[in-house]
């Protein structure tokens, strides 16, 4: 990570506005394309004041057709452009699933390395606001058996805006989640030009005892589940994956060879999704350090309902990784009785 | 149109008809894999829109593009045999085997690749408009669909897209009358497409897709249009496919005659040569000579090695390596 030394206190919205804003000054291919995007700043105001600095063509709105928007991302980076969507919601994929799956996703490997999807779709995703079936759920399960996609997923603003900025300058097809509950998260954001690596985790935090393994809003779960475990002497290790699609297995499974525990945590409804590939690459490849079986933390297997109450047991908070926590330290060792 | 411009149609046409046949003739005898989706028919529109896209222009081919890919790839790079080495699956292809019937491309001819997800690239050719336009060139961005095509939601997206940002897009519908085995007027508003399109204010014409003078002089009205700055223009070509589908021929006897023998683009250019003199011997000869080059260019295709191994994990990230097996 290069950038100035210097940091001040930012939320997610802020960080996620800078890197546009870096990287619209650093790459004049780039642009910005969505709904509302322009004047209005986008829904969440990640976009804020850059149609008034770089001008409609380059922050360009577009009417409600979300396959048209991911298609003119994907046609232009076939002519060497660098676009950044907006996709308002991320249960709004569904509309351009197509583009992203079959046209951006494929595009290098079909036609033999001629074209790149050099593209980023930002999204937000994610529950925990009230915002019902259609504007709160987790949807890299969708998307994390589609080969040639990199799918990013930042749990704090100091990552958010490099890995923003890693993903524009990548010639990959990036799809950008950005969490809702994190979005006014604050952090200490380094000022200027920075990338943080995609294909990378971080190890949030050093432990002894066991390993959890989590995305977007259960890394800072997992991080208060670490301290309210630590009075009680257990040592957590707190592994951030933030690129979802390829990701990162060494730095897992060489922590999880570690600690002996492993815990997977993720909102997404556990079937299919990223906490099953977690489970299965660790019982894999860590099967002869590994203490007990893998320990999920999943959302129930439900869609996210309207009601705040519902919504709550639905979606995993940090009492459900203390609890996962506790079973993998607790559970029987391995070995035939 | 002047003879010379005719006769180079009268060859194009040939061209795509003895591939067409060619490639018809070895799918039969298993030589070659996947699905076979042919242009038999339709070989006026294909040739027309050849004739005047430029290598720097781009066209999205529809499922039935292997004339125009092959007439491209033959004008811009001098080799129209990587098309047909693509339809075996060779390394020789232009997308080293890894594309086929549905997926070839060679962006240096023009050619941005079909999507065999019918409507696709009707949202694709947006972007490469876009960016046209962005850096204030005057390229032809192409999207070939057919009848079938206007179902999908992308159409209306992106004629809607393309109408307020006023892209320079050529949509260039080939109607030739059923979407598989659904006609044309059963399945949409209103069997003329023009129809459908014209809401969205620009220019929407229809040809007879089987009269190559016809189809020619509107395509080039079309892109002059476009590359003059003045937005996208809508062209519906009226025509017919001779192949039927998997179960045969489903169209009522009178109907295929009338396209097959009345209606035929090929007999009907060489009735307007024939009227500017030339004789049937002439006429032979190109024929002739088209089916030569493709049984040379299936002969190369059918001796070039399949692609390396290593293709097979290659290319699925430009960042990123995949394990091979």
């Amino acid at each position: 990570m290069t950038g100035d030394s210097k940091v001040k206190k930012r939320t997610m919205v802020k960080a996620l506005n800078e890197a546009l804003d870096l990287g619209m000054e650093a790459f004049p291919e780039m642009f910005l394309i969505g709904e509302d995007i322009g004047e209005m700043g986008g829904d969440f105001g990640v976009t804020r004041k850059l149609w008034a600095k770089y001008g409609e063509d380059r922050v360009r709105d577009t009417p409600l057709s979300e396959a048209a928007i991911i298609g003119a991302c994907v046609g232009s980076a076939m002519v060497g452009m660098r676009p950044v969507a907006e996709i308002m919601f991320a249960d709004f994929l569904g509309e351009c699933y197509d583009q992203i799956v079959n046209n951006a996703a494929k595009l290098h490997y079909m036609f033999d390395g001629q074209f790149k999807a050099s593209l980023v779709i930002r999204t937000a995703c994610g529950g925990g606001f009230g915002g019902g079936p259609h504007h709160s759920q987790s949807v890299e399960g969708w998307f994390l058996n589609v080969p040639g996609l990199v799918i990013v997923a930042p749990s704090n603003p100091v990552d958010a805006k490099g890995l923003l900025l890693a993903s524009i300058e990548s010639d990959d097809p990036v799809l950008f989640l950005e969490h809702k509950a994190l979005y006014r998260a604050k952090g200490e954001v380094p000022e200027g030009y920075y990338t943080t690596p995609l294909g990378t985790a971080a190890v949030a935090r050093q432990g002894t005892d066991v390993t959890v393994v989590a995305t977007m809003r259960m890394v800072p779960m997992a991080l208060e589940a670490a301290e309210v475990l630590a009075e009680e002497g257990v040592s957590v290790e707190v592994i951030d994956l933030r690129t979802i699609r390829p990701y990162d297995a060494d730095t897992v499974v060489d922590s999880v060879r570690r600690t002996g525990r492993a815990v997977v945590a993720n909102e997404a409804p556990a079937v299919g999704g990223l906490g099953s590939e977690l489970s299965a690459r660790i019982s894999q490849d860590c099967f002869h350090e590994l203490l007990g079986p893998v320990v999920r933390v999943d959302g129930l297997d439900t869609p996210i309902p309207f009601s705040v109450e519902l919504e709550l047991l639905v979606l995993p908070e940090a009492d459900r990784v203390i609890a996962a926590i506790r079973q993998a330290m607790t559970q029987p060792t391995r070995g035939r009785q | 149109m002047d003879e010379t411009t005719f006769a180079s149609l009268y060859h194009d046409m040939w061209l795509i008809r003895a591939f067409e046949q060619g490639l018809e003739s070895e799918f039969e005898k298993g030589n070659v894999p996947g699905m076979l989706h042919t242009g038999l028919g339709q070989e006026a529109t294909q040739a027309a829109l050849a004739a005047h896209l430029e290598a720097t222009d781009a066209y999205f081919p529809d499922h039935r593009g292997h004339g125009i890919n092959a007439l491209a790839q033959q004008r811009h790079r001098g080799d129209g045999r990587r098309i047909m080495a693509e339809l075996f699956g060779r390394s020789t292809g232009v997308c080293s085997g890894k594309g086929g019937s549905l997926h070839s491309a060679d962006p240096l001819a023009g050619n941005f690749g079909d999507n065999a997800i019918e409507g696709s690239y009707m949202a694709t050719v947006l972007g490469v408009a876009l960016a046209s336009k962005m850096r204030g060139e005057s390229k032809v961005a192409c999207a070939i669909i057919g009848d079938g095509t206007v179902g999908r939601g992308e159409f209306h997206e992106s004629l809607n897209m393309a109408a307020i940002w006023e892209l320079p897009v050529l949509y260039a519908c080939v109607n030739n009358g059923y979407a598989i085995h659904t006609p044309v007027g059963k399945g949409h508003a209103s069997a003329d497409i023009v129809d459908l399109a014209r809401g969205y204010g620009f220019p929407c014409e229809q040809v007879d897709g089987n009269d190559i003078d016809a189809s020619y002089d509107l395509v080039e009205r079309a892109v002059r249009h476009i590359r003059d700055g003045n937005g996208p223009f809508f062209v519906e070509f009226m025509t017919w496919r001779w192949q039927g589908v998997f179960t045969g021929e489903f169209r009522p006897a009178d109907e295929v005659k009338y396209w097959r023998e009345d209606h035929d683009p090929i007999l009907m250019a060489a009735d307007r040569l024939r009227e500017m003199g030339w004789t049937d011997e002439h006429l032979d000869q190109v024929e002739r000579e088209a089916h030569d080059t493709i049984s040379y260019w299936i002969d190369f295709a059918k001796e070039s090695p399949p692609p390396d191994p290593a293709k097979a994990t290659a290319d699925v990230y430009v960042g990123f390596e995949v394990a091979g097996s």
